[in-house]
């Protein structure tokens, strides 16, 4: 195999070596635990402070409203069940394309007394506040909107969103795991309470990912135990993790701009690219308001996983937007909620572009997508 | 690879993919719930096969499936076809995953129904 080229970059991406070497003491020397009173301790206590304080400096708010989770799937489920247990009772508002944290926690949470209201999307996968606005009933307790969708990519109108539950006085809660070092954005401005957003998109490290807390936001913890991240989230602080995090997001500060402008010409140049080459193909998203990296296209009555196969035999990494897993087929929810019809949203693939990505590699993978979906389709029976 | 080299080989280039003019039997099957389809034609001299072509939509086994097992079936006598089985197509691809093993029962099920059809029409709707 000549050519790697990683284009998942969405589902995860590569620890930067500059993190590795920031993390590296702390699984050695700097072991300590950080609630530790000595200075074994106070090591570890002070790789976790700066940490918290580099994020806190990126996202312009103070540096204890910044908690440490496990994941991104963690802080969304603190979100969604700690609004939920502080109050006891009432309504949620989320939408159809959540993340499955956010969906499934707040589908659990309808078996145990709450309401859910799921806002659907238009054809580019966007929101309309002014149906988050309708949704709205007097015992509201919180609203659940993603700032960009891992498929599509489409973000989303948060600071409107914002604006309206600052409005009713609801908590607003974003799942910014997607954009989060990748797209600019205003916590303050956008009115947000509780913000998502993880390590590993941003070549960080897997298993930490951060919370935002706003002061005076009434939450519930889930986990009990010590007096660890202010009683918000009992459990030792995963140390090394977390200074790799704060680090990641150092860098992410200062190469945000320059990376969101480079990989948003890559990105459009591929689908230029394909577009050209290979007829019956369309865009999933919005066709601006999108992540920077991040390309869904549909080929029609071909079926995804023979693509993402006949790339990753040329060295393409990419991913399928249908799965067909022990015989079912399941079309990805997020195209369907977009009203994608099915011959389409069975040949959706999904391309996310990041850090490593070069033109070279984006003119590979235009040269090897048509080759394999003219063959697919010559396979193909017609009107299947 | 969770694929055999022979199964990629026969997903890479499809042997005998493609549509037949005036066949002398066609079948198809589709795999419920996964969509999965293939469809078989059959050109049959002195009761035997004697050209093969399918087309299928589906994922990279189902299409690896139909290329090895066209191969397979080239020359037999028709009525072997009728009790074709899914092991037979799967390991004319080396085997299969426990996820994929649908591959074989849609590409066996669509040769199967070829078949039938191939000898009902030289029997005069009657088998």
């Amino acid at each position: 195999m000549s050519r790697r080229v990683y284009l998942d970059h969405n589902a995860s991406t590569p620890v930067h070596p500059d993190v590795v070497a920031e993390m590296l003491p702390y699984f050695g020397e700097r072991f300590g635990n950080p609630s530790s009173v000595h200075g074994f301790g106070r090591e570890a206590r002070a790789g976790v402070d700066l940490a918290r304080d580099r994020i806190a400096k990126f996202l312009k708010v103070p540096a204890d409203e910044v908690v440490f989770t496990s994941g991104g799937t963690e802080s969304d489920n603190m979100a969604l069940k700690g609004l939920a247990f502080a109050r006891g009772k009432g309504h949620l508002i989320t939408s159809k394309i959540e993340h499955h944290a956010v969906l499934r926690a707040a589908e659990w949470l309808e078996t145990q007394g709450f309401a859910v209201t799921y806002v659907g999307v238009d054809e580019y996968g966007m929101v309309d506040p002014d149906e988050v606005k309708r949704a709205i009933r007097p015992d509201t307790i919180g609203i659940s909107i993603m700032h960009a969708n891992s498929e599509a990519g489409t973000i989303q109108p948060v600071a409107a969103i914002g604006a309206l539950a600052r409005e009713h006085g609801i908590p607003f809660h974003v799942d910014a795991v997607q954009t989060f070092g990748k797209v600019e954005f205003d916590v303050n401005a956008c009115g947000i309470d509780l913000l998502s957003f993880s390590a590993h998109k941003i070549y960080g490290p897997k298993g930490v990912a951060g919370f935002y807390m706003r002061k005076g936001t009434k939450l519930q913890s889930l986990q009990h135990g010590g007096d660890h991240e202010r009683r918000r989230r009992a459990g030792t602080e995963n140390v090394p993790s977390i200074v790799g995090f704060g680090k990641a997001v150092e860098i992410r500060a200062r190469e945000l701009k320059d990376e969101h402008v480079r990989l948003t010409a890559l990105r459009d140049r591929l689908w230029e690219g394909i577009r050209a080459r290979v007829p019956d193909v369309r865009l999933n998203g919005h066709p601006t308001e999108r992540l920077p990296g991040t390309c869904n296209l549909s080929y029609r009555g071909v079926e995804s996983e023979s693509i993402v196969l006949g790339l990753d035999l040329k060295g393409i990494g990419v991913s399928a937007g249908s799965a067909c897993t022990a015989g079912s087929v399941e079309p990805s929810y997020v195209l369907v909620a977009m009203g994608v019809p099915l011959e389409w949203a069975m040949g959706a693939v999904r391309s996310s572009l990041g850090g490593s990505t070069t033109a070279e590699d984006i003119e590979y993978v235009i040269e090897s997508v048509e080759p394999i979906v003219r063959k697919l389709r010559a396979a193909m029976p017609v009107g299947a | 690879m969770r694929y055999s080299p022979t199964l990629l080989d026969h997903f890479l280039n499809p042997r005998n993919a493609g549509l037949m003019r005036e066949p002398d039997g066609t079948g198809v099957d589709e795999y419920e719930g996964c969509g999965d389809l293939a469809r078989f034609f059959l050109r049959v001299r002195d009761g035997r096969v004697s050209e093969v072509r399918f087309q299928t939509y589906g994922c990279g086994p189902t299409i690896a499936a139909a290329s090895a097992a066209s191969e397979k079936v080239a020359g037999r006598p028709v009525e072997e076809l009728l009790n074709i089985k899914p092991q037979e197509v799967e390991e004319a691809v080396d085997g299969l995953p426990e996820d994929r093993k649908h591959a074989a029962d849609v590409v066996a099920g669509a040769l199967r129904a070829a078949a039938l059809d191939a000898l009902r029409r030289r029997r005069g709707g009657e088998v």
